[in-house]
């Protein structure tokens, strides 16, 4: 196969900006990443170890296999909102008794472990995200239930979790839940709703009403034990299938449990050699421009993620802006989609094809998103650039093998969709610090409504306030820049977090090795092709 | 001319005697109790006789059964070895009656010199120093004796039967427990007492007679470092005597043994107090355990010449051909546990190569290895707890010293617990090599039971080989992420921590945090636990940045650690769950402590336990007695020693586990105690 030669030139000014450059970006998602194992505060951690507790991470490492990675998802989300970086919960994919498993569990020292809105929202990503991979489902649950001032953003979409536990459970996809600690009100369905459950005795409790609301419901006296504790969950409710004796033992349950599925992968596992690229991943700091409008060839950042820098390109001379080809990761074979350029016609239309061929032969698709957009103009129109790009959505849209994306720069407009954007549904999305997300760029959108704003005064027939518009304009352009850097998009769950440009092939390859758990097939089927 | 050689020995001592009779071209006959049925000294003779039983009175002691055997396989002499029968004149006289020749001393020799009192006697007699020894009975003990005083057997050697008696109101406990003992080693309860040289050096003089009337000595040996008065380590010559002193233990000894006419190898030993006072101990009659370090010096083959003076030739020497050429120092390689008072171990030896080869082992000098053990060989409590002797032999003591040390230390011996670390600090001691060496050595020196191989960085690199190791498999046997880096993580609180465990049991937790394919950050020490508010506790850990080369692969592996810019290459091997490591500084084995607690496993807990197996001797609480802290409880004997079980603390015996005669395995329990608050 042929191996891609760079010409990147390492020692170069260009390259050492543009390094400089990602490495602050990075330095200021790795100071929010330190900020969030402590993000309760240290108040609350000391006092959840004053309890005998440990951390939800350091009940993660004492899950996961020693010595394995575990690649957490999304622990910068809702990064910018009201709620807490991180969400206050962990999920990740790690491996658990020789099997790849998702793990969830709950950061008991903010607020209790009580649920906000993303925590809702980035546990039904780890949901779907253990429905489409089919990887069984360790949860850590330890929950004051939902945070009640915000019930209403909670409430309604928060039913969903419990649902697709049985649904994962109809799919056969396995869940194993160890209570650490309270699982009230619609918490105790969290247990209820899963395969297996694990008590550990004294902490965990399930009751659908605490001691109070059954004093005042029904006029009960009963303390949290009684009413349901580990116990009573073990020995007389049959909610509990295991009694742990303490934290490290329900984890230790939790770990045989897994091993006794037996877990096979459906998917055919890695097929090539998975050397090390020719050229070192370390450089990947630099290939990005440190401005996302400069231009850079993609082939250099394949060239050092692709194992053995190996490369079957497609259709090299045809639709060059959009990098298509053969290769793979960590030895599983995927065909890779990479924009060098605004998509045009010719690029749809290649894409579009492609995308049909890893298809028909079962091949997982990875999308290097770099685009600032499908052309405009009218030459594009009259080349018919909707009806191409909708061919390119279209195939995108109805591939069925799985599609990682790795955001390595911009991602603007409908090129987010044709190739392969949240919205469609992609296995995993990982960004780099410099990703930049919007529907345009912050300056063409500024630009686009200071036009729109001065047709407007022109057909009220009104004098432009050029001041007014001006800064109108800039503040515009100011608030956009602003929602589409990389912590904002991850912190609305946009991805499934920032990854340091020189972990992507690790990323990548954990990543696919995950849809590997599931079966790996192609689609048939596609919508109507407009030709 | 002996043309078959029985020997009646098994061991270390049955492989040596054979080796020599084959190079003179006899051929051997071996005998084996039945655990012994496919030992090593079964492997090396010609052929083996099968003696049935399992303890040695059901075996190696049935004389008559040696004698048919020896008849029914057309031997005609047999070799006693040391031990068992070596020091019997009846068997001596049953075996030359039967038609075979004795490879010894003649029977009324051995029954002169055996007699403890009548050899003292004797060498009155031929004008060797000796002091006034008394014989005493249980019950009959005459006052006025000197003290200190030594309590010994009659018959049997080896320490065993022997007491050291400090004041007149202990007397009688140790003499009665020196009477049972020897009754139950020897079938001889004769007891004596002697005084008690409290501080010189055991010294012996190697003496060979043929039938023709010459008899010649083969130098001194010196014998002092020994614990529960037994022999550990020997060396020849003595270090720490004049040569007047020296001329007169081997003059006293040739004397001696012209007194009597002696025929064969045997052994005059002598105390020589620090102010140089020589004091006759007793004659062994027999070819003696550390009789390879007067091989070393003299170029001499002893076995040789016991078979060709027992078979009356001549002696093919002269006392004037008898040259010492250098220095050689003999370890006694024993099962037993240094830390914990000496005691005797046993198990299953998983490993057992005192003489390794390869990666990380550095080169070690040839050194002389007579052992009867090999890898799988199982050590009982039933036999000598003797596995191997090591002789290093050079032109000086030092030098002697520093090549054995670094034998030792290579020594891959595993499954069961060994002195070898112990005896290798103690060659480097400076009071060693300094030949500053009464027989109270062990004693003054503590630091040499405790040695417990590396220390220091040495240590810690031993540590860091065993972890990066294990932590290199746990990666080779992922089968899913292989490709990424170890422990690896995008959100880290921790490294990858793990506790392991030496094989005294201290554990040490590392921390392990893979930076590169060669470099980790290392945390070694404890992992900082929460205190009482809930922060964590000072984090007092080493904390490093270490170099790792990683050569071959599987279970045996070279291990390159660069810590703090000093590099050590060792070689680790992993087995089961057992990691070994070995390096110019040592060997040590660590096991990875589980990482979740087995709940289920209910300690038993309670009282102390049987600290080796063996037999309950007697009883001396009932269930109900208050104890107070140090009361006798239980005494077992095992590996022929009688262990007193005294009471960890006072408290209330709320059930005696055992009965007098039970049989016990280490670590059972054998008297549950409520103690009482402190």
């Amino acid at each position: 196969m042929t191996v891609l030669r760079s010409r990147l030139d390492t020692s170069s000014d260009e390259h050492r900006q543009n390094a400089a450059a990602m490495q602050a970006l990075w330095d200021e998602v790795a100071e929010q990443l330190a900020s969030v194992p402590s993000v309760g505060g240290q108040r609350y951690v000391d006092r959840h170890r004053t309890r005998g507790k440990l951390l939800v991470r350091e009940r993660i490492e004492a899950l996961v296999d020693p010595h394995t990675p575990f690649l957490e998802l999304s622990p910068l989300a809702a990064w910018g909102t009201q709620d807490p970086v991180g969400a206050g919960v962990v999920a990740g994919l790690g491996i658990v008794s020789g099997t790849e498993v998702l793990i969830t569990g709950s950061d008991m020292t903010y607020r209790g472990g009580s649920a906000n809105p993303t925590t809702v929202a980035k546990n039904l990503r780890a949901d779907e995200i253990a429905r489409v991979n089919r990887l069984p489902h360790v949860t850590l649950n330890e929950s004051a239930g939902a945070e009640l001032p915000r019930q209403a953003d909670i409430f309604v979409p928060g039913g969903a979790g419990f649902k697709h536990l049985t649904q994962a459970s109809k799919a056969g996809i396995p869940s194993i839940t160890v209570v650490f600690g309270p699982s009230t009100a619609g918490g105790a369905y969290t247990p209820g709703m899963s395969d297996y459950t694990v008590f550990v005795k004294g902490r965990g409790t399930a009751y659908l009403g605490g001691p109070p609301l059954v004093k005042m419901a029904i006029d009960e006296e009963v303390d949290e034990e009684t009413l349901g504790g580990a116990e009573m969950h073990s020995s007389v409710s049959g909610l509990s299938d295991y009694l742990a004796v303490d934290e490290l033992d329900g984890i230790r349950i939790a770990r045989d449990i897994v091993a006794h599925l037996r877990w096979r992968k459906l998917g055919p596992g890695p097929s090539e050699p998975a050397d090390e690229p020719l050229y070192d991943p370390a450089e990947l700091i630099g290939c990005a421009s440190a401005d996302v409008r400069v231009p850079f060839d993609v082939r250099e950042v394949l060239a050092r993620t692709l194992d053995g820098s190996r490369f079957e390109e497609f259709k090299p001379l045809y639709g060059d802006k959009l990098v298509c080809g053969w290769g793979s990761i960590c030895g599983f074979p995927v065909g890779v989609l990479a924009n060098n350029g605004i998509l045009f016609s010719e690029e749809s239309n290649k894409g579009a094809q492609f995308i049909q061929l890893c298809n028909r032969t079962d091949t997982p698709l990875v999308f290097v998103q770099n685009i600032t957009g499908f052309m405009v103009g009218s030459a594009a129109e009259r080349g018919g650039i909707i009806k191409n790009g909708a061919k390119l959505i279209n195939a995108v849209s109805n591939s069925e093998v799985p599609h990682l994306v790795l955001m390595v720069g911009a991602s603007y407009g409908a090129g987010n969709y044709g190739m392969s954007g949240r919205a469609y549904d992609p296995r995993f999305v990982f960004s780099w610090p410099n990703h930049r997300i919007a529907v345009m760029g912050p300056k063409q959108l500024a630009g686009v409504m200071d036009i729109i704003a001065r047709n407007a005064a022109a057909g009220r027939g009104q004098e432009v306030d050029e001041e007014a518009l001006g800064a109108q304009t800039k503040a515009l352009e100011d608030l956009v820049e602003e929602q589409s850097t990389a912590l904002y998009a991850t912190g609305r769950l946009w991805d499934d977090g920032i990854i340091h440009p020189s972990d992507s092939r690790t990323v990548l390859g954990i990543a696919l090795s995950a849809t590997h758990s599931a079966e790996v097939r192609g689609a048939t089927d596609y919508g109507v092709w407009r030709h | 001319m002996i043309r078959r050689l029985l020997i009646a020995n098994r061991g270390e001592i049955a492989v040596r005697i054979a080796r020599t009779a084959h190079r003179m071209g006899i051929g051997t006959v071996g005998v084996y109790a039945q655990p012994d049925a496919d030992a090593l000294h079964v492997d090396v003779v010609d052929l083996a006789v099968a003696l049935g039983g399992s303890t040695p009175a059901e075996s190696y002691l049935r004389a008559d059964a040696l004698i048919q055997a020896a008849l029914d396989t057309g031997c005609d002499a047999v070799h006693p070895g040391y031990g068992f029968l070596a020091e019997r004149a009846d068997v001596a006289r049953m075996v030359v009656d039967a038609g075979l020749v004795w490879v010894g001393p003649t029977p009324e020799q051995i029954s002169l010199l055996g007699d403890k009192i009548a050899a003292k006697r004797a060498a009155v007699a031929a004008g060797v120093p000796t002091t006034e020894a008394v014989e005493v009975r249980p019950g009959h003990i005459p006052d006025g004796l000197a003290m200190p005083a030594l309590v010994k057997a009659a018959a049997g050697g080896g320490g065993r039967g022997m007491r050291i008696v400090r004041s007149p109101e202990l007397l009688a406990d140790a003499v009665g427990a020196a009477a049972r003992e020897a009754e139950a080693a020897f079938g001889d309860g004769t007891v004596f007492v002697e005084p008690f040289i409290e501080r010189g050096r055991h010294v012996e003089v190697q003496i060979l007679g043929d039938a023709h009337g010459t008899v010649i000595h083969l130098g001194e040996r010196e014998c002092s470092i020994q614990r529960r008065n037994q022999k550990v380590l020997e060396e020849a010559p003595s270090a720490g005597i004049t040569p007047e002193v020296r001329t007169a233990l081997c003059d006293g000894a040739l004397a001696l043994a012209r007194h009597v006419g002696y025929h064969g190898a045997g052994t005059v030993e002598f105390m020589v107090g620090d102010d140089g006072t020589i004091s006759f101990l007793e004659v062994n009659t027999r070819l003696q355990v550390e009789h390879p370090v007067t091989e070393a010096v003299t170029g001499l083959d002893l076995v040789e010449l016991q078979l060709r003076v027992a078979a009356g030739e001549p002696l093919p020497i002269t006392q004037d051909d008898v040259r010492i050429h250098g220095h050689a120092i003999e370890v006694r390689i024993v099962a037993e546990d240094p830390a914990t008072g000496w005691l005797p171990a046993t198990g299953t030896l998983t490993r057992f190569d005192l003489t390794p080869r390869g990666a990380g082992r550095g080169s070690v000098a040839p050194v002389r290895v007579d052992t009867g053990f090999r890898a799988g060989s199982v050590v009982s409590a039933d036999y000598d707890s003797l596995l191997a002797k090591v002789v290093a032999h050079a032109p000086t003591r030092t030098e002697a010293a520093s090549v054995l040390a670094r034998a030792l230390r290579a020594a891959v011996v595993t499954g069961v617990r060994t002195n070898a670390e112990a005896m290798a600090a103690l060659l480097a001691e400076d009071d060693f090599l300094a030949a500053r060496t009464p027989t109270a050595y062990l004693d003054e020196h503590p630091d040499v039971a405790v040695a417990t191989g590396p220390t220091g960085d040495d240590r810690i690199a031993h540590l860091l080989a065993a972890a990066v190791a294990d932590e290199r498999a746990a990666r080779a046997a992922d089968p899913h992420w292989g490709f990424a880096p170890s422990g690896w993580r995008n959100l880290r609180t921790l490294g990858q921590r793990s506790t392991w465990v030496d094989g005294r049991g201290n554990d040490l937790d590392v921390e392990l945090q893979a930076l590169d394919a060669d470099r980790y950050r290392i945390l070694v020490g404890p992992v900082p636990a929460p205190t009482e508010d809930g922060s964590l506790a000072e984090d007092t850990r080493r904390v490093a940045e270490i170099r790792v080369a990683i050569r071959g692969s599987g279970a045996r592996l070279g291990v390159g650690i660069e810590l703090e810019g000093v590099r050590r290459h060792l070689a680790v091997e992993r087995d089961g769950d057992e990691t070994h490591v070995s390096g110019p500084a040592g060997r040590t084995t660590w096991r990875l402590a589980p990482r979740f607690q087995d709940h289920d496993a209910v300690s038993a807990g309670g009282g102390p336990v049987s600290p080796l197996p063996g037999t309950v001797l007697s009883v001396h609480v009932e269930e109900g007695d208050e104890v107070t802290d140090g009361q006798l409880l239980v005494v077992v004997e095992a590996m022929k020693m009688e262990h007193k079980i005294t009471a960890p603390g006072a408290g209330t015996v709320t059930e005696v586990k055992v009965a007098a005669g039970q049989r016990v395995d280490a670590g059972d329990v054998l008297v549950l105690l409520d103690h009482a608050e402190p």
